[in-house]
């Protein structure tokens, strides 16, 4: 039975039959699809879920070898081993609102987290005082532009300055929303490509192993 | 809602135009993928960059760190793949040490063991298979901002001559790039999201922006598929670009025509 | 520069350690912080129009209420999130929430602990008015398959709680919702568009960090979004428009007084490139100092 499913061909049309199922509904009215579609989507976020366990189970395996082995910062690795296991017990067996997960993720991970996304303000602020120079023309263009668009920005410039905002508008709704636009389409397209390339068996890596 | 040119019998209303794109892409990949002659794609220049910064590197006897994003198998992953192999392959040939820092999502446990592959393949070919360590593909961790402090240690410890962003980095790049920037290494990151690619060009030495990361991924694997998808995107564009001037001169002349065609 | 030379301030200007914009920045923002000074804010049209759709909702309504955002990111949206939480509960309309995000299960806590005195003042409770789901949009299938079939997916609310006999009996799927309200950082937002907005034309309006504002209007532009309210400055703008003075009225100085630094940093360093590194430049091909 593992040797079928290990099989490429089978795996790419397993692949390609469950596509038509949700694709072929989105184009074409089948009602007799629409609850295996459903049922499909409800599998296909039930399997993401285990990835979870599957994570904890390696990190498990891979903590386990470096603490045995004595490889370099193995005593981070017991660290992470008691932190994981804290955090699993509170959350599966004391429930998400129990006292500890909550205390744990307030007291810990959201100011953890919410740290490196602060301090994005200030390598923002650094990386622009840096690199907005007017080196060239095209440069000053840009520059007197990023000008227009960070008074703007400052609800005082708005209050005592009206017209910054029909410039900040313009450049933000022309040349910002265009290449918006812009990226939207390619990536949308390279995005239906890959997915005719995974269909055709080109891209097989997202399938792990399988034998030919 | 616009009403639609024409309705097709058994297609949903406003679908048929879709569903008709999506066919012509399937139609067009499978042809180009299947083409004996690869399409041809010029060189993106940031490779050219990628080549000196790790010659630098080897100079001065310092690392590369070189990572391929924190997504899934998704479009960007792909060509930060295909990236790292070069990559990978310019290191092993130069006995230069190559760090690649994985992690930043749940879907990244799966792309991890890929890029793995791809690193050891690349020493292998080289001959150089005693020189790959997976000590130096560390998984930091499947959270993006558990993530960034460990790729940001890394660089801090251990001061790259070159650091290499590529794939599908999110806020974390921002963090990245300014601290690779701040000891003293060659940034050259792929900038793929309209929310961090302003920074990301402020805060590297080199920067791929949107499709000039597939299109460099493409060109370095000589992949054929990977060359049709840039041809078909190519194609798409310019069928966008199309409809775009001729819906302007509709819009201009008040017809609705273009809008009800793409409504269809 | 020899030692000869001496103090170069044009040199100074264009190569001083970026540290000091660190430490300039930190003091700039946190003294406004502490000492607010008050200045006037205007609120702009896309404000207006998001504050519209929130209006127009009726007593009654259903809106599938999605935040895909992390803490860190709650922290930039939390005007907008309190604001509008505001507006639903003197409306009275009922609210589904759902996360995109396990950091997401912190947040409840934090934002009905600081709309307390307005839940009890309209009666606002959980499970009658308003009920949690939890973690339940991890990905695009889940989106799909909750927008499909809701209750073939959620059986019970995030504490275990049945859902069947309260207000979300009426939705069967994602066409059933009056309105979509949307936080994010760029989480499960897309999926909601195509899963939701697409194939059942539900209306959804979008609050989102500034990084994602391009992306967001272009979104706008092309109607997914019947409404975008554009990070903590489109935030403490709804503070002001509904006269519930917040967080984000509090910050807007601290915002000005930044933006207004890095102004001034970006005309040092281009006064220190001109007077300094274009000098130096010319100085090295052609040997005239």
């Amino acid at each position: 039975m593992a040797t079928f499913f290990k099989s490429r061909s089978v795996q790419l049309s397993i692949l390609g039959l469950f596509f038509l199922i949700v694709f072929v509904p989105y184009f074409i009215n089948i009602p007799q699809l629409e609850w295996l579609t459903t049922k499909l989507m409800i599998i296909a976020a039930v399997t993401n879920a285990f990835t979870i366990a599957i994570a904890v189970y390696s990190q498990w395996k891979r903590s386990g070898r470096f603490i045995r082995e004595k490889r370099r910062g193995w005593a981070y690795h017991i660290y992470l081993l008691l932190l994981m296991a804290f955090m699993v017990f509170n959350g599966i067996v004391l429930g998400q609102d129990s006292t500890g997960y909550q205390w744990l993720l307030q007291a810990v991970v959201t100011p953890l987290s919410s740290v490196i996304y602060g301090i994005l303000a200030f390598y923002m602020a650094s990386a622009g005082a840096r690199a907005f120079r007017a080196r060239s023309p095209h440069a000053a263009l840009l520059l007197i532009a990023g000008f227009v668009v960070l008074l703007y920005q400052a609800p005082l410039t708005g209050a005592f300055f009206p017209g910054f905002e029909p410039a900040a508008d313009y450049l933000t709704k022309t040349f910002g929303m265009s290449v918006s636009r812009m990226f939207s389409i390619s990536v949308c397209i390279g995005a239906i490509v890959l997915g005719v390339r995974m269909l055709t068996g080109k891209e097989v890596a997202f399938l792990g192993f399988g034998e030919e | 809602m616009v009403e639609p040119l024409f309705t097709f019998p058994g297609l949903i209303t406003g679908r048929t135009i879709g569903f008709l794109l999506v066919i012509l892409i399937f139609v067009l990949a499978i042809y180009y993928m299947g083409q004996a002659k690869s399409p041809y794609i010029r060189r993106v220049p940031a490779l050219d960059a990628i080549e000196d910064a790790v010659g630098r590197s080897t100079e001065m006897g310092k690392p590369v760190v070189c990572s391929f994003g924190c997504g899934g198998f998704e479009y960007w992953t792909i060509a930060g793949l295909s990236i790292l192999g070069y990559v990978a392959k310019l290191c092993a040939e130069t006995d230069t040490r190559l760090i690649v820092p994985t992690g930043g999502s749940s879907d990244s446990y799966i792309v991890r063991e890929a890029a793995v592959d791809l690193v050891r393949n690349a020493y292998t070919v080289a001959g150089k298979s005693e020189n790959f360590s997976e000590e130096d593909m560390p998984f930091l961790s499947g959270e993006q901002y558990a993530y960034t402090p460990g790729y940001v240690g890394i660089l801090v410890r251990e001061r790259p001559g070159t650091t290499i962003m590529t794939g599908s980095h999110w806020s974390e790049a921002m963090n990245i790039a300014e601290m690779s920037n701040a000891v003293g290494s060659i940034t050259i990151t792929a900038g793929c999201y309209t929310s961090n690619m302003a920074a990301l060009a402020c805060a590297s030495d080199y920067v791929m922006l949107g499709e000039e990361q597939p299109a460099a991924g493409a060109y370095l694997s000589r992949d054929p598929s990977q060359l049709a998808s840039i041809r078909v995107q190519d194609i798409y564009k310019f069928i966008a670009i199309g409809l775009m001037i001729l819906g302007l001169i509709a819009i201009n002349i008040g017809s609705d025509f273009i809008k009800r065609l793409i409504s269809s | 520069m020899t030692k000869e030379e001496g103090f170069d301030l044009f040199r100074w200007m264009a190569t001083y350690d970026k540290r000091w914009i660190y430490v300039i920045l930190f003091i700039v923002v946190l003294y406004p912080l502490m000492r607010p000074v008050g200045m006037p804010i205007t609120v702009s049209e896309l404000t207006r129009d998001y504050y519209d759709q929130i209006n127009s909702l009726k007593e009654g309504d259903i809106v599938f209420d999605s935040w895909n955002m992390e803490f860190s990111g709650y922290m930039e949206l939390k005007p907008g999130v309190l604001a509008t939480h505001r507006i639903f509960i003197e409306k009275g309309v009922k609210l589904c929430i759902a996360f995109g995000h396990f950091e997401g299960v912190a947040i409840p806590d934090v934002v009905f602990s600081e709309l307390r005195s307005v839940m009890q003042e309209y009666d606002y409770r959980e499970l009658d008015d308003y009920i949690i789901l939890g973690y339940i949009l991890p990905n695009e299938a889940a989106v799909a398959a909750l927008a499909q079939d809701f209750h073939g997916v959620v059986r019970q609310d995030w504490k275990g709680n049945p859902i069947e006999g309260t207000f979300l009996d009426q939705i069967t799927n994602a066409g059933d919702f009056a309105m979509i309200n949307d936080y994010t950082t760029g989480l499960a937002t897309t999926f909601e568009v195509r899963h939701m907005v697409l194939t059942y034309g539900t209306p959804m309006v979008v609050n989102c960090i500034g990084v994602s504002i391009p992306g967001a209007l272009a979104n706008l532009d092309a109607g997914l979004y019947t409404g975008l309210l554009a990070s903590t400055r489109g935030g403490a703008e709804l503070e002001y428009l509904i006269g519930a003075p917040g967080p984000g009225l509090k910050s807007m100085d601290a915002f000005t007084f930044g933006h207004y630094m890095l102004i001034i940093f970006i005309i040092i360093g281009n006064i220190g490139h001109y007077g300094w590194a274009r000098r130096t430049r010319y100085r090295d091909r052609t040997g005239i100092r």
